[in-house]
């Protein structure tokens, strides 16, 4: 019984809506019935054109984020272990991060056009903040106590790192992940929205053009699904790499 | 919980020979900035010797022994600690809590391989009363038994000197006279050079062969504890001496205050 209990209210929600549209209460053009949105995913899919579109977004989504990321991740362990990197780079980056990256949309525009570069450059910029963040505070938040044992009991710089600080950062990490991953979805919609032959986002800016609002609706449920998707691979690995954690071993 | 002391302990002049440090300081100083936290400490050390460093808070015990563990460098003076292999033991158990209770113990046996490693640290936890819990992540001990891992971790490496600051003072009473009564079983099989600091006086004459009295960075008094092992909890003798020694604190903090 408890696992149908968040069910019930976006049940009822779809029920009301396929009913206003049944009677009439809410026009076609406006918002399509649920089932109209079911029957349009339905042609995409067997045509195939669904999936093209699924995998350019997956791919542009995948790929920015492996590069923000992975940058973000290593700078800001840098920065956590050297003072001297931290001096040299971080109030540079703080400033940077004070730019919204979407306003850099025209700017990216003029640098890359609406190519391939431009969306995974904004998504990487977008996502890089919140690893880079995280990874700092994760590494400047590991236990001085540990370190000092770990020192005491002739670990080399090597074993310190990879036994005490970076599992010690690891569920600050995790935090900028989830984040980024909320991030890197967000960008690609909008820069798929504003510029782009290909994509979900396409997609529905080329249903807008010819009025078909049950495309619309399915692209947007769609930038729904894959978010959801990406949150849930995130709590899974953070269930299996924090299971010594008492706080997500309770979640299991 | 099940504790003895092993028959086949050896004599103490035998094992003291063979497995202890013998520690000398000489001419020890220590400051923080302006402030001189150790001077003039000379203290000789014997193999094998128990010996208890107790003060007020804030008088350089601790000091001492990060000190004599290597943790700190003296501003003056020379640290010999006997040996090579010197472990030590926090107020905090410090367990990485990301590793499970072995791998935690296997950090104080970082060269060896792993078959020799994994076997040694059972038999380790063991000796300190957690068979078959090896397996377990830390959050799930108790605060006893943490620090019990974290004695099995400063053991599995068979240290000639083993440096406690202040290991049971998280502890409750009863947990604590459980691991007092561990370490001494401990010691008395290893035969390692063991030095506690600790604020507890009735913990130092229970344990210790010998006490040092820290006041204002120095050694205020040194005082041989000759009462026989095993000891009975209030025993005449170690009565007499636990009070000696507190009289001393306490009348200088009675002089302070007037």
């Amino acid at each position: 019984m408890k696992r149908f209990l968040p069910w019930i209210v976006p049940g009822l929600l779809i029920l009301v809506w396929q009913a206003a549209g049944q009677t009439g209460m809410l026009r076609a053009q406006i918002l399509p019935m649920p089932t109209a949105v079911a029957s349009a995913a339905w042609t995409l899919a067997r045509t195939g054109e669904l999936w093209s579109h699924v995998e350019i977004s997956a791919w542009r989504a995948l790929t920015g984020f492996a590069i923000g990321g992975g940058i973000g991740f290593a700078l800001g362990m840098a920065n956590g272990l050297s003072r001297l990197s931290e001096a040299v780079l971080d109030s540079t980056l703080q400033m940077v991060r004070n730019i919204p990256h979407l306003a850099l949309i025209p700017l990216v525009i003029l640098w890359f056009g609406v190519d391939e570069q431009a969306k995974i450059f904004l998504v990487a910029l977008g996502v890089f903040f919140p690893i880079y963040v995280n990874t700092l505070h994760g590494v400047r938040s590991v236990d001085r106590h540990l370190l000092e044992m770990g020192r005491a009991y002739g670990m080399t710089g090597r074993q310190i790192f990879l036994r005490i600080v970076l599992p010690g950062a690891l569920p600050s990490v995790f935090v900028g992940l989830r984040y980024g991953l909320g991030i890197m979805w967000l960008t690609l919609i909008v820069a798929e929205t504003i510029s782009a032959s290909s994509g979900i986002g396409y997609m529905a800016m080329n249903a807008r053009e010819f009025m078909l609002v049950d495309v619309v609706v399915f692209a947007i449920l769609i930038y729904a699904a894959l978010g959801k998707l990406a949150d849930s691979i995130a709590r899974w690995l953070e269930r299996v790499c924090l299971a010594w954690n008492p706080v997500y071993a309770k979640a299991r | 919980m099940n504790m003895h002391v092993s028959d086949a302990a050896p004599d103490p002049a035998i094992r003291a020979s063979t497995r202890g440090a013998r520690v000398v300081l000489r001419g020890l100083e220590k400051s923080f900035g302006a402030h001189r936290v150790l001077h003039g400490i000379d203290i000789d050390i014997p193999a094998g010797q128990f010996v208890a460093i107790v003060g007020r808070s804030g008088c350089g015990k601790s000091t001492l022994l990060r000190l004599i563990a290597g943790l700190d460098q003296p501003a003056a003076g020379t640290v010999d600690p006997g040996g090579e292999i010197v472990r030590l033991m926090f107020q905090e158990p410090r367990l990485l809590p990301w590793q499970r209770v072995l791998a935690n113990v296997e950090v104080g046996l970082a060269h060896a391989d792993r078959q020799t490693r994994t076997r040694r640290s059972q038999d380790v936890l063991a000796q300190v009363g957690l068979t078959g819990r090896g397996g377990d992540w830390p959050a799930v001990l108790s605060g006893g038994q943490k620090q019990r891992v974290a004695l099995a971790r400063a053991l599995v490496g068979q240290p000639t000197l083993l440096a406690l600051d202040e290991p049971l003072g998280a502890l409750d009473a009863l947990t604590r006279i459980e691991m007092q009564e561990l370490i001494e079983t401990v010691w008395r099989e290893k035969g390692f050079t063991a030095i506690v600091v600790t604020h507890d006086v009735t913990e130092a004459v229970a344990l210790a062969d010998r006490i040092l009295v820290v006041e204002d960075g120095r050694i205020a008094m040194d005082v041989q504890v000759d009462v026989p092992r095993p000891r009975r909890r209030g025993d005449a003798a170690a009565a007499a001496i636990e009070g000696r020694i507190l009289d001393r604190l306490l009348t200088r903090q009675a002089t302070f205050s007037a």
